[in-house]
C-alpha cells in the first residue's frame, strides 16, 4: 500500500513537473503580452528546476549534509548535485528574467503597448 | 608553460568586474583596461597554442577534484585554435571601438566594454570547458551579455531585435538544461569525456531525445537554419563590432559546442547526414534570402547564416578533411565577416536605415574603408588570391573524396547565388553617383588598423596558406580523436 502511494507520488511529481513546462511553453508561445511571455518563460524554469530536484530525490532519503551523529545512524542521503544544479539554473533564470523585464520596460517605453502584435517595425 | 587555461576565463571576468572600480579613479581606465587584458589573453593563448602542438593537449582540474567528478578545462589543439581566433577577433573589436563611441559618454562605454568582456569570458568558457554543465552556464553567460548588447542603442529598434534574441535563447536554455537532465539521469555523470565513454549504455529512446534536444538548443545558438529566427534583426540592431563579436566569436563557440556534442558525446559516425542536410538546407535558404535583403547589415547576416551552414555540411562529411575544411571555413569567416561588419558599418554609419542603396559612390569618399569591403566581399565569394577560396576549395575537395558529388554541385551554386549580392554592393560602391544627401563619416585611426589588420590577415593566408593549415591539420585530427580525448580527461589524477 506504501509503495504504491510513493509509486504514485514519484510519477505524479514527474507529471506535474512535465505539466508546469507545458503550460510555460503554450503561455510563451500563444501569449501575445510581453509580461506573459516574460512570466512564461520563467514558468517553464520553474518546471524544468523540479524535474531536475525530483530525479535527485531518493525514497526516505536523508538532506546530503555530512552532521556529526551521522556516522552512528547512516542513513541514505539524496544526490546533491541536482540540487546544485538547481540553485544555478535559478540564479540564471533570474538574471536572464531581470534582462526580459528591461527590455519590456525600453519596448513599451517606446511603442507605448505591451501587446507583441503592434510592435514589429523588425519583420517577425 | 607561461600559464593555464583557467586564465583564459578568470581574467576577463575579473577585468569585468573591475572596470567600474577602476573607472571611479581614472575615466579612461575603462577603455584601456580591456585592450590590456585582451593582448595578455592573446600573447598567453599563443604560447600555449605553441605548447600543446608539441606536448599535446593540457587538461586543467578545478578545485581539486579529479575529472569524472570535478570540472576541468581542456585546451587541446582544437579547443586552443578557437580560443586563440577569439581571443584575437576580442581584441580586434576593442581596437576598434576603442575610439569608435568618442562622443558617447563614459556610462555607455563602460557598460559597452563590461559587456563585451562578459562576451568574451563566456564564449572561451563554452570552447574551453569540459563539463555539460559549465557549457550550460557559459551559454548563458555568453547570452546574458549579448541581449544587452543587442539592445545597446537606445534609438533603434535594437530593444526588438533584443527581446527576440531572449525569447529564442531562454528556450535554448531550457531544452539544454532538460538535455543535461535527461543525460545525468541515466548515466550519473556531467562530465563529457565520461559521458562520452559512457554514452553506450544509454537507452535509444532517452539517447535520442537527449540528441534532439541538444541539436535543437545549440542550433538556436548557431544559427542554424528552422531556428535561426533573431540572427538577422540581432545582427542589424546591434552596433557594428558587436556584429563583428557575434560573428567571429559567440557562433563560433556555438558550432564548437554542437560538434563536440555530435562528435564526442554521441558518437553519430553514421548520421553525419543529418548535418550535411540541415546545412544544405541553411546554406540555400540563408544564401536566397540574402539576395532580397535591402539592408546591408541584414544582408551580412543572411550571408553569416549561409556560411555556418557551409560549415555544417564540412562537418557533416565526416572524414578528417571534412574537418579540416569546416575549421579552415569558421577561421576564414571569423576574420573575413568582421572585416565586412566593421568596413561596412562605416560605409552606412549617418544613414538612418543602413539601406544598401546608400552605398552609391561612396568609393571615392571612403578609399579605404570601401576598398577593404570590396576586399572582403571578393574573399568570402571564394576568389582566387584571397583567404576564402583556400576554404570553399578544400570544401570541394573533401567532398569529391568521399564521392558527395550533389554536395559540391550545390556549394558551386550557392557561390554564383553569393557572387550576386556582393558584386551587386560591390558595384553601388565604385559605378554609381553619390547621392548628395548622404554624408559620409571617416573612419578612426584605431578603426584603420582593426580593419587594415583583417584584410592584412585575409591577404596573407590567400598568398600562403600553410600559415594556419599546420594549426588546422592538427586540430581536426584532435576532434576526430574520441578516444585520446577521453583518455586524456580521465586518467587524470
Amino acid at each position: 500500500m506504501e509503495d504504491t502511494l510513493f509509486k504514485l507520488l514519484d510519477y505524479g511529481i514527474y507529471g506535474t513537473a512535465v505539466l508546469v513546462i507545458l503550460v510555460g511553453l503554450y503561455g510563451a508561445l500563444v501569449k501575445r503580452s510581453l509580461l506573459k511571455i516574460v512570466i512564461s518563460l520563467s514558468v517553464i524554469d520553474s518546471g524544468i528546476n523540479l524535474l531536475l530536484v525530483a530525479i535527485g530525490y531518493l525514497k526516505g532519503g536523508t538532506a546530503p549534509i555530512f552532521s556529526p551523529g551521522y556516522l552512528e545512524n547512516p542513513k541514505v542521503m539524496v544526490d546533491p548535485i541536482p540540487q546544485a544544479l538547481v540553485l544555478t539554473a535559478i540564479v540564471i533564470g533570474f538574471g536572464v528574467t531581470a534582462v526580459a523585464l528591461s527590455l519590456v520596460i525600453r519596448l513599451y517605453r517606446h511603442h507605448h503597448t505591451l501587446h507583441i502584435d503592434e510592435i514589429k517595425n523588425l519583420k517577425w | 608553460m607561461v600559464g593555464t587555461p583557467v586564465l583564459f576565463v578568470a581574467i576577463p571576468l575579473l577585468a569585468a568586474f573591475l572596470i567600474p572600480l577602476f573607472g571611479m579613479i581614472w575615466k579612461e581606465s575603462v577603455r584601456i583596461l580591456p585592450g590590456i587584458v585582451l593582448a595578455y589573453l592573446l600573447v598567453l593563448a599563443i604560447n600555449l597554442m605553441n605548447y600543446v602542438m608539441v606536448n599535446g593537449p593540457i587538461v586543467e582540474v578545478i578545485a581539486g577534484w579529479a575529472p569524472p567528478l570535478g570540472i576541468n578545462l581542456i585546451f587541446s589543439p582544437f579547443s586552443g585554435f578557437l580560443v586563440t581566433l577569439m581571443v584575437f577577433l576580442g581584441l580586434i573589436v576593442w581596437i576598434y571601438s576603442y575610439r569608435f563611441k568618442r562622443n558617447v559618454d563614459f556610462e555607455p562605454a563602460k557598460k559597452y566594454f563590461i559587456l563585451l568582456m562578459m562576451l568574451i569570458t563566456g564564449s572561451v568558457g563554452m570552447v574551453l570547458t569540459g563539463d555539460i554543465f559549465n557549457l550550460f552556464v557559459f551559454i548563458e553567460i555568453t547570452s546574458i551579455s549579448a541581449y544587452a548588447l543587442t539592445a545597446f542603442y537606445t534609438g533603434r529598434n535594437s530593444a526588438e531585435a533584443s527581446f527576440k534574441y531572449l525569447m529564442h535563447g531562454s528556450l535554448a536554455s531550457a531544452f539544454l538544461l532538460i538535455a543535461i537532465m535527461i543525460i545525468y539521469s541515466q548515466l550519473g555523470t556531467l562530465n563529457m569525456a565520461d559521458i562520452g565513454s559512457k554514452m553506450h549504455l544509454m537507452k535509444p529512446a532517452f539517447k535520442i531525445s537527449a540528441i534532439i534536444l541538444l541539436f535543437t538548443a545549440l542550433g538556436i545558438e548557431a544559427e542554424i537554419f528552422p531556428l535561426n529566427g533573431w540572427a538577422p534583426d540581432a545582427y542589424a540592431e546591434a552596433p557594428g563590432p558587436v556584429g563583428a563579436a557575434f560573428a567571429g566569436i559567440v557562433v563560433k563557440a556555438a558550432i564548437y559546442a554542437s560538434i563536440r556534442v555530435i562528435y564526442t558525446l554521441f558518437d553519430l559516425s553514421g548520421a553525419y547526414d543529418l548535418l550535411i542536410i540541415i546545412g544544405m538546407i541553411t546554406l540555400i535558404i540563408a544564401e536566397t534570402a540574402a539576395i532580397r535583403q535591402e539592408k546591408l547589415k541584414r544582408m551580412l547576416a543572411y550571408s553569416s547564416i549561409g556560411q555556418m551552414g557551409l560549415v555544417m555540411v564540412a562537418f557533416g562529411i565526416g572524414t578528417e578533411e571534412g574537418v579540416f575544411a569546416a575549421l579552415f571555413l569558421m577561421f576564414n569567416h571569423a576574420i573575413i565577416k568582421s572585416l565586412l561588419f566593421l568596413s561596412g558599418s562605416y560605409l552606412v554609419y549617418n544613414s538612418k536605415d543602413k539601406l544598401i542603396k546608400e552605398v552609391n559612390g561612396i568609393g571615392k569618399f571612403l578609399p579605404i574603408t570601401s576598398f577593404l569591403f570590396v576586399l572582403g566581399a571578393f574573399a568570402i565569394v571564394g576568389l582566387p588570391p584571397f583567404a576564402g577560396f583556400w576554404s570553399k576549395l578544400s570544401v570541394l575537395s573533401a567532398a569529391a573524396d568521399s564521392n558527395m558529388l550533389l554536395i559540391i554541385a550545390l556549394v558551386l551554386i550557392v557561390s554564383i547565388i553569393e557572387i550576386v549580392y556582393y558584386m551587386r554592393v560591390v558595384n553601388r560602391i565604385y559605378f554609381f553617383k553619390k547621392d548628395e544627401t548622404v554624408s559620409s563619416q571617416r573612419p578612426t585611426f584605431n578603426a584603420l588598423i582593426a580593419m587594415l589588420t583583417l584584410g592584412a590577415i585575409v591577404l596573407i593566408v590567400g598568398f600562403y596558406p600553410d600559415a594556419i593549415t599546420g594549426f588546422l591539420h592538427r586540430a581536426s585530427a584532435d576532434l576526430m580523436d574520441k578516444a585520446g580525448y577521453i583518455n586524456d580527461v580521465l586518467t587524470l589524477n
